[in-house]
């Protein structure tokens, strides 16, 4: 297992709604998914997975139902609404932009001052 | 915003459902993860073991989704209360001693609270009533404390007072109210111009009494109050001009009063003038007070009660310069003490109200203590289930909150039976007589007391459940769960607190049961006090005889004959007489006597003695003991030959060593012309004027009628019947004499000695009732403590019984851990008593300083149930057979 990060506050709602805007995922898949995702550099805290997702279902930025999966139990899955690609949008744009400017602050050389 | 509240709305409607689906949904979680193990080569088992182990504590998880939708914390909250209502359940047994504990203690409270709400707390049903101040004029070295107020008090205090913005006067008093043949007596109150003004609130509509009406002449208009109103002129706004008959003479109504209107305990429902003739007013007049008029003022804003005090006094002062009685005043003490309205008006009934508030509290606190044992007992059975839970990841403040939750739910539901048992508490005492307390004709259980009631529930509540939390918290949970059995550091903590709280009870209780006997003692003592007169088979009825009719001497002279033979005339009556004043009436107004030939001591004051007319047979009728001479007759009223009778008690004061008869004295507070003195021709015993615990020895003086003449007379008739069986045909006798003369507070004297000792009575009884429960909870609450101590060391017990234990030697073990805290509690008990007893010192009558009798029997109630209680579980522990033990293991 190679290195893994802790997640900073507040990204795991963003990643929920990257994972699910792909694909409908079940609470398991999500968790795959952000790891995969991530190339296994994020580990989610399992607990506090679910209460994320019902937060965001009650916040309506994802739908549940309930399907089978192909092995066939019954699962439920996540999709993201249009209120979620919205915020999805949003938290990346500003997510991107504070990784910019972090990341030229942190490579900002003595002649640049 | 609408899309949450559907949600939210949703959410609960289908709670159910929604907790199916996330556990299925978790659950589903764990055994996909657990799959992936499998496939990655992990032991079935082992797998589902390590899924669940990363996935963490479900039950934390469910909490924090829950939270996730929105619904914590109220939802939390009926799920603990769900819980809550649920443990109750499951142990009957403990829940209904509980509530039914917390019932009786917060019934108790809640009908002892109401009373002393409406009377101490709740101010007057004036604006500002806290400025309301009465004065009355007191001359404490003659023996009277209170005098009222003169009609040339007020007068010369009206305006004149700085610190007031308006004084006025009242008397209460009656009338007989209707037409010929359907009359009532009526109460009625005569004030002042200024009267409502001063309190504040005044009619609803017509006006009140104008400066004008202040004349005998003028005074022919009344004001009514608003049940008057409705009764007896069906609410008609058109009332103002129409008339009420009073005494037979049309009043003119000019005022009605609103509903709300309540003066102090007045059951009047018509005001008149409070009308006076110029020669009232006159400075002669000054100290002619009482006791029936009275003055009222408010004060200033900004004013003091001391500043007024001293006003009054610099005015007085003044006065008195000019006074001819200057003197004599100021031998007596004179002085004019300025109180507040509210506090005067209830303070003899405040130190019995703040008594038996202190009783009730006192059960409360021995239930509490009793629940706070229970709940202990409880708790501890359901240590390990706690300690469990906390391993399972249930976090700390559930687990209080539940506690407070579960306790809380328990001391509610006991504070709503409460309710119904407060409810039924205060009729009760309305039958000890509270309506007849100032102020307590009002008392009535309104929102305001439920709701204290339910407030003082929850703060029970979390009372109790402060040391549970802290017991289900208090130690590190591992520790707990390796504790299999007793003896660990809580478990001994939790029985220095049971213990503590038993000792606390068993003092209480020691403490109550002592105040108890004390009022029970006060009261026996008060009823083995001879009144003076044979009481039984006497009756006595007040008639007042209007001046319009009876305008002088003659007229009630002649009244009182043909009464007298009229009565005389009735089947069973043996002595009828009549007299202005009767033993035990409420009124013990006193008045100046001068006794010829008497030298004043030096440092010695005049005196107050009771001075009463008599006509008829009075003295036969009332039963009086004859101690020398003769009594008065109807003949001594008609003669010339001024006769009197005085009581033993002024006759040993005036005349000690000597005979009284045949001595002399004038009536009144100076020495008049030699014609006008009064022989002594009979002593007479001396009867209880005031109350039977009344022990001044005041001296009494019985003039021929006409020397004390009354508008207020009382027949009095001695009956070898029942004596309420002559209330109709005295009635029917005085009616057909004058059909418009009703006869008021007829009863007999029996009645108006136990009316007299209600103020005694009713505290003893209900003490005593409190001190019952309170033992009984004691007894329950050392039982239940101390089985549980046997039952919690059953094993230490079969095994020491095994080592050779005797039975003797195991029960003396507990009896000793009883009597220990038998005696704690009995000292600590003795203590409380004797506290308790000096603090009850004004409401005791005649009970020694250290009541030694009275606390070794209660002592010795309280050892014996206690005892009692403790010798069950201890026989049972005696009883134990080790082999039964030991396979229990």
């Amino acid at each position: 297992m190679g290195k893994t990060a802790e997640l900073l506050p507040g990204t795991l709602d963003m990643l929920i709604l990257k994972a699910v805007s792909l694909t409908p995922l079940h609470g398991y898949g999500v968790l795959l998914r952000i790891q995969q995702i991530s190339g296994d550099a994020l580990e989610i805290p399992q607990g506090s997975l679910y209460p994320a997702l019902y937060r965001l279902e009650h916040q309506d930025l994802i739908v549940a139902e309930w399907r089978q999966t192909e092995n066939n139990r019954r699962a439920k899955y996540y999709t993201l609404t249009a209120a979620g690609r919205r915020r999805l949008r949003e938290e990346a744009a500003g997510w991107n932009r504070l990784a910019v400017a972090i990341a030229s602050a942190l490579n900002t050389t003595p002649e640049e001052v | 915003m609408l899309n949450k509240l559907r949600s939210r709305l949703r959410v609960w409607a289908s709670r159910r459902e929604f907790e199916e689906r996330m556990s299925e949904e978790l659950r589903f979680h764990i055994q996909e993860f657990a799959d992936d193990l499998i496939k990655r080569g992990v032991p079935k088992e082992e797998a589902t073991r390590q899924a669940r182990i990363e996935f963490g504590s479900l039950t934390s998880v469910k909490g924090d989704c829950r939270e996730a939708r929105g619904f914590h914390p109220l939802d939390e909250l009926s799920r603990e209360l769900r819980y809550a209502v649920r443990l109750l359940r499951k142990t009957p047994g403990f829940t209904a001693t509980a509530l039914a504990t917390l019932a009786i203690c917060l019934g108790a409270n809640l009908a002892i609270f109401a009373v002393m709400d409406s009377i101490l707390l709740r101010p007057l049903p004036f604006p500002d009533a806290g400025r309301l101040v009465t004065m009355f004029n007191s001359y404490p070295k003659a023996g009277v404390d209170r005098d009222g107020s003169s009609t040339t008090n007020y007068y010369e205090r009206r305006g004149r007072i700085q610190a007031f913005s308006s004084l006025s006067m009242y008397a209460h008093g009656t009338a007989i109210a209707g037409e010929p043949g359907s009359t009532e007596r009526r109460q009625i109150t005569r004030v002042s111009p200024e009267f409502f003004t001063t309190l504040g609130l005044g009619p609803a509509f017509g006006r009140v009494f104008t400066e004008a009406e202040t004349t005998y002449q003028t005074d022919n208009v009344a004001i009514l109050t608003d049940l008057y109103w409705r009764q007896h002129f069906h609410a008609d706004p058109r009332v103002i001009g129409r008339q009420v008959r009073l005494d037979g003479n049309p009043k003119t109504v000019v005022g009605v009063l609103p509903p709300t209107f309540r003066f102090l305990s007045s059951t009047a429902q018509i005001y008149l003038p409070f009308s006076s003739r110029l020669e009232d007013r006159m400075p002669s007049e000054r100290h002619s007070g009482g006791n029936v008029k009275q003055i009222i003022a408010r004060l200033k804003p900004g004013a003091t009660l001391e500043q007024a005090q001293s006003q009054i006094d610099a005015q007085n002062n003044t006065l008195e310069l000019s006074d001819r009685e200057a003197k004599m005043m100021a031998e007596a003490g004179f002085r004019t003490l300025v109180v507040p309205l509210h506090a005067d008006h209830v303070a003899s009934v405040r130190p019995t109200l703040w008594l038996m508030q202190a009783c009730a509290l006192a059960l409360l606190l021995i239930g509490a203590a009793n629940l706070a044992n229970l709940l202990l007992i409880r708790a501890n059975g359901r240590s390990k289930e706690m300690a469990v839970r906390q391993a399972l990841g249930a976090n700390r403040m559930h687990v209080i909150s539940e506690v407070i939750v579960e306790i809380t739910v328990l001391t509610l539901a006991g504070g709503l039976l409460g309710l119904g048992l407060g409810a039924a508490g205060i009729r009760l005492l309305a039958k000890l007589g509270v309506d007849r307390l100032p102020l307590g004709s009002h008392i009535a259980f309104d929102s305001r007391l439920a709701a204290v009631t339910l407030i003082a529930a929850v703060v029970t509540g979390i009372a109790l459940a402060a040391p549970m939390a802290w017991f289900n918290l208090r130690d590190h949970l591992r520790s707990r769960l390796q504790a299999e059995s007793r003896g660990g550091t809580t478990g001994r903590a939790a029985q220095g607190l049971r213990h503590a709280f038993i000792v606390t009870q068993i003092a209480l209780a020691l403490a109550l049961l002592t105040g108890a006997g004390l009022l029970g003692l006060s009261l026996e003592r008060a009823l083995a006090v001879s009144p003076g007169f044979r009481a039984e088979h006497v009756l006595a009825g007040q008639i007042s005889l209007p001046g319009k009719n009876y305008p002088n001497v003659q007229a009630h002279l002649a009244f009182n004959e043909t009464l007298m033979k009229g009565i005389r005339q009735l089947p069973g009556v043996s002595a009828a007489g009549v007299v202005t004043n009767v033993p035990l009436s409420g009124n013990s107004g006193k008045s100046a006597a001068t006794v010829v030939g008497h030298v004043t001591r030096p440092g010695e004051s005049p005196r107050g003695h009771y001075s009463y007319g008599v006509d008829g047979d009075y003295f036969a009728a009332m039963g009086f003991v004859l101690k020398e001479g003769r009594f008065l007759t109807a003949a001594d009223s008609r003669g010339q030959d001024r006769a009197c009778v005085v009581d033993d008690d002024f006759a040993r004061y005036y005349w000690p060593g000597s005979s009284a008869v045949g001595q002399r004295l004038f009536e009144g507070g100076s020495a008049g012309k030699d014609s006008e003195a009064f022989t002594v021709v009979g002593v007479v015993g001396a009867v209880k004027q005031a109350g039977l615990t009344d022990e001044a020895a005041q001296g009494a003086v019985y003039y021929p009628y006409p020397a004390r003449i009354d508008g207020n007379l009382f027949v009095v008739v001695r009956t070898s019947l029942t004596p309420e069986s002559m209330e109709l045909p005295i009635e029917k006798a005085v009616r057909r004499i004058d059909p418009e003369l009703p006869v008021s507070d007829l009863q007999s004297m029996e009645a108006r000695i136990a009316g007299s000792l209600m103020v005694r009575r009713s505290p003893a009884l209900l003490a005593g009732i409190f001190s019952f429960i309170a033992v009984l909870l004691t007894a329950i609450g050392t039982y239940g403590v101390l089985s549980y101590a046997v039952t919690q060391r059953r094993r230490e017990i079969g095994v020491r019984m095994a080592l050779g234990a005797t039975p003797k030697q195991i029960r003396n073990q507990f009896l000793g851990l009883a009597l220990r805290l038998l005696a704690a509690g009995t000292l600590l008990g003795i203590l409380g008593a004797w506290l308790a007893s000096q603090a009850m010192r004004t409401v005791l009558f005649q009970v020694p300083a250290f009541p030694l009798a009275t606390l070794a029997a209660a002592a010795a109630i309280i050892g014996a149930v206690s005892l009692v209680a403790c010798m069950l579980p201890s026989y049972r522990a005696a009883r134990i057979s080790p082999m039964d033990v030991l396979a229990e293991q």
